[in-house]
């Protein structure tokens, strides 16, 4: 290229290629960054698996799918639970619920919605083979319904094979499709085209890279403990994807989306210090535990657990590594949570104690271990190593592929020779049961500390089908005591969901459930 | 090349996926890793429901059952359903692979484009400071980070400059029918150029950033092989006839030099059309690299399995069209 300023021809050229290069970048500037009046862009880190709501299991899937189809109820952005396209619903007896619907409610394409709409997803999600042959892989999600009985038009009634106190709190979880719209394009087509009751219609999925929709004039309103009740205002909304996180920032800071999820603490600073977007924050709801294997020596002696618990200074982690952005944990439940024990005493941090504690328990000088973990938790768990050291716990990091991990501690012969898991299970129920009975009840299937309580179990069993909230309450919180004094973990923290948001985005918080739920959104 | 031998490459394709089928399958298959238990993430489940996601995923057959039945449906052309996206698997690919060819063509014409007169002019002005630039500037080239590099891009001309969009294909106002699934191509076969300079300008940052690499390699690659045709009696005899040195360059000696730079080209081209996860994910590009890494890390065996064929394939049929272009480069080579 230098030679070629030699000649007075090769100026010229490239006096043409300076020229063509700027003419492109113009033009390519002048064209599609304009940002459309009435259109909200959210920078999502994830596609969607599918479009169809009975047909996976995935976070990310369910924020998407929410923004076109509504649940028979929801959560308000305090995480109450409250009816959506229910008018009402009502506990009749142990094992039967009634479901009252809204009157006069039309899918997307017309098909008025009605309880026969309500029976033909519960069948959908619950019943074997359902799915074109195949079982959802949400039936677990609904527990013991069993069956479901339409009354009249607007009431259906849901059988449970076993009392479940918590069915209020999982059908947030589940959005409802046109049976009429189902039934004419068949199970398969499903995945990709949509027809149900919701503030968004369906534009089009390009997939992998956006799910565009355009606002649905027609739609009743939502949920009205929710206000603004109504169809939505932006006329179109865009889940455009963006995986990696710096191009998430990237396109915030650029302007080319209005909100983004999973903002690293990295980048808060960046998207504080911009003209455009700020940083908003809620508490999640994975709570960050380091599993202890309590079949093995020296934890299982309560002395060194507790050793461990006083050795990590979690508020400096959450100071220095998570910017702040997380609540210190003293057990396992989140301070958003149905139930929580906000009474259980904090395992404070005191190296000289912890040293005391493992001479006590037979090991003056200190105990080694090693902390698995993933990729994405190594900076952290490294973190929580370094702190173990002052008290002379010698601890190092394996990392691991996630999809390795799990399988190995979730089986009590493969974890048998491994010490700690540094791990997050989460609840996005916030209800103990969503999380206590996998993670503390006898073998539970994400119970890798192999924690093993009877009073625990019974308390956890008999709240599952405990229909009174408040002694509901007051087991879940007398298990927390018995699991906080048993310290069958270490006992990390609640990060904070962060989010980067457009200033010109108004009506929207982020919600600790992790959705986005865009209809009471607009823009400037 | 002969049609004989044409058909003889296609059989030798045959045990070639074969052997691929079997590897893949055995690797994927004995990794650890549960995708039945990765699907069902952190919630409560009952060994019942866990039981029916597994046979739903035909996971409760022993191995060598599934490995018969894969290739059963293998050489019917099926490959099951993805057990994450619940839709057959040569529909999910399908859908991505489009942007990956297009992607990867466009780096490749840039490379070339860059690479060749680059690595000409390199060769003809050896040892000057115009060749030692070359060689700084492949070195440079082939260490960046495509992940750093395209990071860079994206903050300079997206963020600051504004002038490229940070991620996509084409923005959100353009309906283009799909014919070939380029829209590069498609755009202009709808004459809408609003629309193909939106695509453009979305594929102009990452394409970039995979063809400066590419690029470097081919620099060098056809420097050595340029300097080496010049040094050749034919080329000192069409000088000594008088032609002109631009002519016996660029019509005598390029083309015999440029054999091992197709060679290469045809195997960057390959492991770029076997995506480039990197660069798909900085850039939100929707391509097939992404799509199967994150099929591996999920452990979507039907996708991971269909995608690596289609590796083997594109690999297998890549050089077979480099040897094609080879007789016709140089008619002295026999195929």
């Amino acid at each position: 290229m230098v030679a070629i300023h030699k000649t007075p021809k090769s100026g010229a050229m490239r006096h043409q290629i300076v020229l063509a290069v700027g003419a492109f970048a113009i033009l390519a500037g002048a064209m599609g960054l304009a940002h459309a009046a009435g259109e909200i862009r959210v920078g999502f880190s994830q596609d969607a698996q599918t479009l169809d709501p009975g047909n996976h299991r995935n976070r990310e899937t369910e924020t998407i799918i929410r923004n076109l189809c509504d649940g028979i109820l929801t959560r308000d952005p305090a995480m109450k639970v409250v009816p959506e396209l229910a008018e009402s619903i009502r506990q009749i007896d142990a094992t039967t619920w009634e479901i009252k619907i809204r009157d006069g409610l039309k899918s997307h394409a017309g098909h008025p919605f009605t309880a026969s709409d309500i029976k033909f997803n519960l069948d959908r999600l619950t019943k074997e083979n359902a799915l074109g042959g195949k079982t959802s892989p949400r039936q677990s999600l609904l527990g013991p319904l069993a069956d479901s009985e339409v009354i009249d038009a607007r009431t259906v009634r849901l059988k449970l094979s076993a009392p479940w106190a918590i069915l209020p709190a999982m059908l947030p979880f589940q959005e409802m499709i046109s049976e009429a719209h189902a039934k004419k394009v068949g199970d398969a087509a499903l995945a990709t085209s949509v027809d149900c009751v919701g503030p968004y219609k369906l534009v089009e999925w390009r997939r992998g890279d956006s799910v565009i929709m355009a606002r649905d004039p027609g739609y009743y309103g939502g949920a009205t403990a929710i206000p603004p009740v109504g169809p939505a205002k932006p006329d179109r909304v865009i889940f455009k994807i963006i995986p990696e996180n710096s191009s998430r920032v990237a396109a915030l800071l650029a302007g080319e989306v209005d909100i983004i999820n999973e903002l690293p603490p990295s980048a808060i600073k960046q998207v504080e210090a911009s003209d455009r977007a700020q940083v908003m924050a809620v508490n999640g709801t994975r709570t960050f535990f380091v599993a202890l294997n309590l079949a093995k020596k020296p934890f299982d002696d309560l002395r060194v657990r507790k050793a461990l618990n006083h050795a990590v200074d979690r508020n400096l982690i959450i100071e220095r590594i998570l910017a702040g952005k997380a609540t210190a944990l003293n057990g396992v439940m989140s301070p958003d949570a149905f139930a929580f024990n906000d009474q259980l005493p904090a395992y404070a941090y005191d190296p000289a104690l912890a040293r005391k504690l493992l001479a006590e328990a037979g090991y003056p000088n200190g105990i080694e271990l090693t902390i698995d973990t993933i990729g994405a938790f190594k900076s952290t768990a490294e973190a929580v190593a370094a702190l173990l050291a002052r008290s002379n716990i010698r601890a190092k990091v394996q990392v691991w592929e996630g999809a390795v991990l799990s399988p190995m501690w979730a089986s009590a012969e493969k974890r048998a020779e491994r010490d700690a898991y540094f791990n997050s299970w989460g609840n996005g129920a916030l209800d103990p049961s969503d999380i206590m009975v996998p993670t503390l009840r006898t073998k539970g299937r994400g119970n890798f500390a192999g924690f093993s309580n009877a009073r625990v179990d019974t308390l956890l069993d008999a709240a599952e089908t405990e229909a009174d909230q408040a002694k509901r309450a007051a087991m879940y919180k007398e298990a927390q005591a018995i699991v906080n004094a048993e310290a069958p973990w270490i006992f990390l923290w609640l990060p904070q969901d962060l989010y980067g948001v457009s200033k010109r985005l108004k009506g929207w918080r982020p919600s600790a459930d992790a959705r986005i739920n865009l209809h009471d959104a607009s823009v400037d | 090349m002969r049609f004989g031998k044409v058909v003889e490459r296609f059989i030798g394709l045959i045990p070639v996926l074969l052997g691929v089928s079997v590897i893949v399958f055995l690797m994927i298959t004995l990794t650890p890793g549960d995708p039945v238990q990765i699907m069902l993430g952190d919630a409560r489940s009952s060994p019942e429901q866990e039981a029916a996601l597994r046979r739903d995923m035909g996971l409760d057959r022993p191995i060598h059952e599934r490995f018969i039945l894969f290739i059963a449906n293998a050489l019917r052309g099926e490959f099951g359903l993805s057990f994450f996206h619940r839709r057959p698997v040569i529909e999910v690919i399908g859908e991505r692979l489009p942007a990956t060819i297009e992607l990867t063509l466009v780096a490749l014409i840039l490379a070339l484009a860059i690479a060749i007169p680059l690595g000409v002019i390199a060769a003809v002005k050896r040892n000057s400071w115009l060749d030692r630039l070359s060689t700084v500037g492949s070195l440079f080239g082939v260490s960046l980070p495509g992940f750093w590099f395209g990071i860079l891009l994206i903050l300079l001309f997206s963020v600051k400059l504004g002038w490229f969009p940070v991620s996509g294909r084409i923005g959100f106002s353009a309906e283009v029918r799909a014919v070939t699934g380029l829209l590069l191509i498609d755009t202009l076969l709808a004459g809408r150029l609003d629309s193909f300079w939106q695509a453009l300008r979305h594929i102009s940052l990452p394409a970039l950033t995979l063809a400066l690499p590419m690029a470097a390699v081919l620099t060098r690659v056809t420097r050595s092989s340029m300097i080496e045709v010049l040094r050749t009696d034919y080329v000192l005899f069409a000088e000594a006839k008088g032609l002109r040195k631009a002519r016996v360059i660029g019509l005598h000696a390029l083309k015999n030099a440029l054999i091992p730079t197709v060679t290469v080209a045809a195997l960057e081209t390959g492991s770029l059309l076997g995506g480039n996860m990197i660069v798909e994910t900085v850039f939100g590009w929707p391509g097939l690299g992404r799509l199967v890494v994150e099929a591996i890390f999920s452990r979507n065996y039907p996708l991971v399995q269909a995608a690596v064929l289609l590796y083997a394939v594109t690999y297998v049929l890549l050089n077979f069209f480099a040897d094609i272009l080879y007789t016709w480069l140089n008619p002295k080579v026999r195929l």
